[in-house]
């Protein structure tokens, strides 16, 4: 849920229960003012007609009152202390209509008679006014739940601009890319500082990657001299003297040894490069071409282990580093060679949009893992970076590279253009 | 042929000194880049190799020196960098190879010969051992003047075994050279035993020596003794 919609969400659902509660508790008092004032009317009314009676013996014309009307009635029983007030109609002649009204029953002494009188008054007016009262509340009630939900809905969501930039940035940040986030222009310090926050982060670990890129080649680098003088001094030692069969076994393993060391110090060196964008020699490459004279230098490697290779060529022409295309073919057709079976197959087919190399071979069962380095299946003989070069070098160009497998055969495809 | 090896890892001069003073052939060396450009200015050698990172200067600038000066030696770049950038500046300045480290001294053998032939026999690139005579421009090859037909590959084996002549060259060194080593054998080095027997057989078809020796399994040695 986003921050807005919560926030939303839980403001106007306050201030709507705030509202009701308010209204309701206003509307309570307003009701018992107003009846409290018709009280007091009908009060000074009973009062009038009190002294009217006291005064002159004998009660006044109910006609002669506005708004309101009074009524005489003989007292059944002994009912001296009746006095109560409550809702009643009023009969408006005027209009000639039942309105709600408000009475007051009280008893006058005349002539030692106890007389019933019943005072009635219209609430209509009060009642009006309440109305009036409770549809103005409720008209400023929409307003301002409108109000507000505007103003959490564009305001809101304007307010947080700035944040939803610097994430957008965070999320297209690439450490190995150099340049810096940019500042999104704000006024508000909870962004200018996560701005500042997410830039001094971005530096560090900029800073960091250096730090390791730089140990990474300086490190290669060292490593490359010690290997130098061992390969060297091998070379020399074997021109010295004659060596038993027991010994020549030994030399041999030395040997292979550090031709896998350097191997795959190479491969990592590459690796780094491909990674840091250090390879630069971009040009036009037939391709078609290249695949054919690839498949020209592994022919014996084909021959050898009886595999059938066709072929489906179309032209094509990739911009990209010769060198690196060199490497990416290499790693396919070895790899094609390598997991064959004797007697196998080897496809390789050329499209405008695709190259593929298909071979059979053995089942087997880490397929999401292929392209990672270091992995390899059990019996192969190699480091397990050639696939994960490979993948480095279609990524740099924007290529796709993937993996199917459909009947015994091993399908790798590298799909160019998929920018577009 | 004379030689200076302008390296400053002493383990390694010393292996590269003693690989190639022999046949008489003359071998200097230099360790920092003082020496290195005192050497140069006062002599001439046929080939120069050179490393790149060098105390006291960059070996590219020692490169660009020579050339300023008109010199015609033959150089050879051997880094620690396998960079691209750094060979193709380095051809660029008129190096004539570029190798990486770390490399079998019968790759730098083989290459230095190379860069010496072609400088040398200017076009009459021609290796002569006993009755065996090798044109290496035109790909030709006589025993006894008798022409040997001989594949690429074994014609490539036949040229780095003659520019390393009577030392022992390994499989693995013999692999790289032949295929380079961005193609991952995986160690399987049934390949040399094929083209080594081969070549073997078509030399003796001609009539000459035995002069391919097996040692010990881990290589071979083209010797006359």
């Amino acid at each position: 849920m986003k921050l807005s919609t919560r926030y939303n969400r839980v403001n106007i659902l306050t201030s709507i229960i705030i509202l009701i509660i308010t209204g309701v508790i206003y509307y309570l008092f307003i009701h018992l003012i107003l009846t409290n004032k018709l009280d007091k009317d009908l009060a000074v009314e009973e009062n009038e007609i009190k002294q009217y009676t006291r005064t002159y013996q004998k009660l006044p014309l109910p006609a002669s009152y506005l708004d309101q009307q009074v009524s005489y009635a003989e007292s059944q029983k002994n009912a001296n202390d009746v006095r109560e007030f409550s809702y009643t109609t009023y009969f408006n002649p005027k209009e000639n209509e039942e309105e709600p009204g408000r009475s007051l029953v009280t008893t006058v002494n005349l002539n030692g008679k106890n007389i019933l009188v019943t005072i009635t008054k219209s609430r209509v007016e009060s009642e009006d006014l309440v109305r009036v009262i409770l549809l103005i509340t409720l008209a400023i009630t929409g307003i301002l739940l409108s109000t507000l939900f505007l103003i959490n809905r564009f305001v809101l969501s304007r307010l947080w601009q700035p944040f939803y930039t610097t994430l957008k940035r965070m999320k297209t940040f690439e450490v190995t890319k150099m340049e810096a986030i940019k500042e999104e222009p704000t006024k508000i310090d909870e962004f200018i500082e996560l701005n500042q926050s997410v830039n001094a982060m971005a530096e560090r670990v900029k800073g960091d990657y250096r730090d390791l890129k730089s140990f990474t080649d300086n490190a290669s680098h060292e490593m490359m001299t010690p290997l130098a003088v061992i390969n060297s001094k091998l070379d020399s030692l074997l021109q010295t003297e004659t060596f038993t069969e027991q010994q020549g076994a030994l030399l041999e393993d030395i040997y292979q040894a550090t031709g896998r060391l350097s191997r795959l110090h190479q491969s990592l060196l590459l690796l780094a490069k491909i990674e840091n964008n250090l390879i630069a020699d971009k040009q036009d490459i037939d391709f078609k071409e290249l695949v054919e004279s690839k498949t020209r230098q592994f022919q014996e490697l084909f021959e050898r282990n009886g595999l059938t290779v066709e072929a489906k060529l179309m032209d094509k022409t990739l911009t990209m580093s010769r060198y690196l295309a060199d490497i990416l073919l290499n790693n396919l057709f070895s790899n094609a060679v390598r997991h064959n079976v004797q007697g196998g197959k080897i496809i390789i087919e050329l499209s405008k949009s695709a190259f593929v190399v298909s071979n059979t071979g053995k089942n087997f069962d880490s397929k999401e893992r292929l392209f990672n380095r270091f992995s390899k299946s059990s019996e192969s003989e190699g480091m397990g970076l050639g696939l994960a070069i490979t993948k480095q070098v279609c990524n740099l160009y924007g290529y796709e590279i993937s993996y199917n497998q459909i009947n015994q055969l091993h399908i790798f495809s590298v799909f160019f253009d998929t920018k577009q | 042929m004379k030689i200076l090896v302008i390296e400053d890892e002493q383990a390694l001069y010393e292996s590269i000194l003693a690989y190639f003073t022999d046949e008489g052939n003359v071998c200097e060396h230099a360790a920092d880049f003082e020496t290195a450009t005192e050497k140069i200015e006062l002599y001439t050698y046929d080939c120069i190799l050179l490393d790149l990172g060098l105390p006291g200067g960059e070996g590219l600038e020692l490169l660009s020196r020579l050339k300023k000066m008109n010199k015609k030696d033959g150089v050879l770049i051997i880094s620690a960098r396998h960079s691209l950038d750094d060979r193709l500046s380095g051809l660029d300045l008129g190096a004539d190879d570029y190798l990486v480290k770390p490399f079998h001294l019968s790759e730098l053998k083989a290459r230095v010969s190379a860069i010496v032939r072609r400088k040398n026999f200017d076009g009459d690139n021609v290796i002569k051992f006993n009755e065996i005579k090798v044109d290496v421009a035109a790909m030709k090859i006589t025993a006894n003047d008798t022409p040997v037909n001989l594949t690429k590959k074994e014609f490539d084996l036949l040229v780095y075994f003659l520019s390393n002549k009577n030392k022992v060259v390994t499989k693995n060194a013999m692999a790289e050279h032949l295929w380079g080593d961005e193609i991952d054998l995986s160690d399987d080095f049934d390949f040399i035993y094929t083209h080594v027997k081969n070549l073997k057989k078509k030399l003796a078809e001609a009539g000459t020596s035995d002069y391919v020796k097996s040692v010990y399994g881990i290589g071979y040695k083209f010797t006359s003794l």
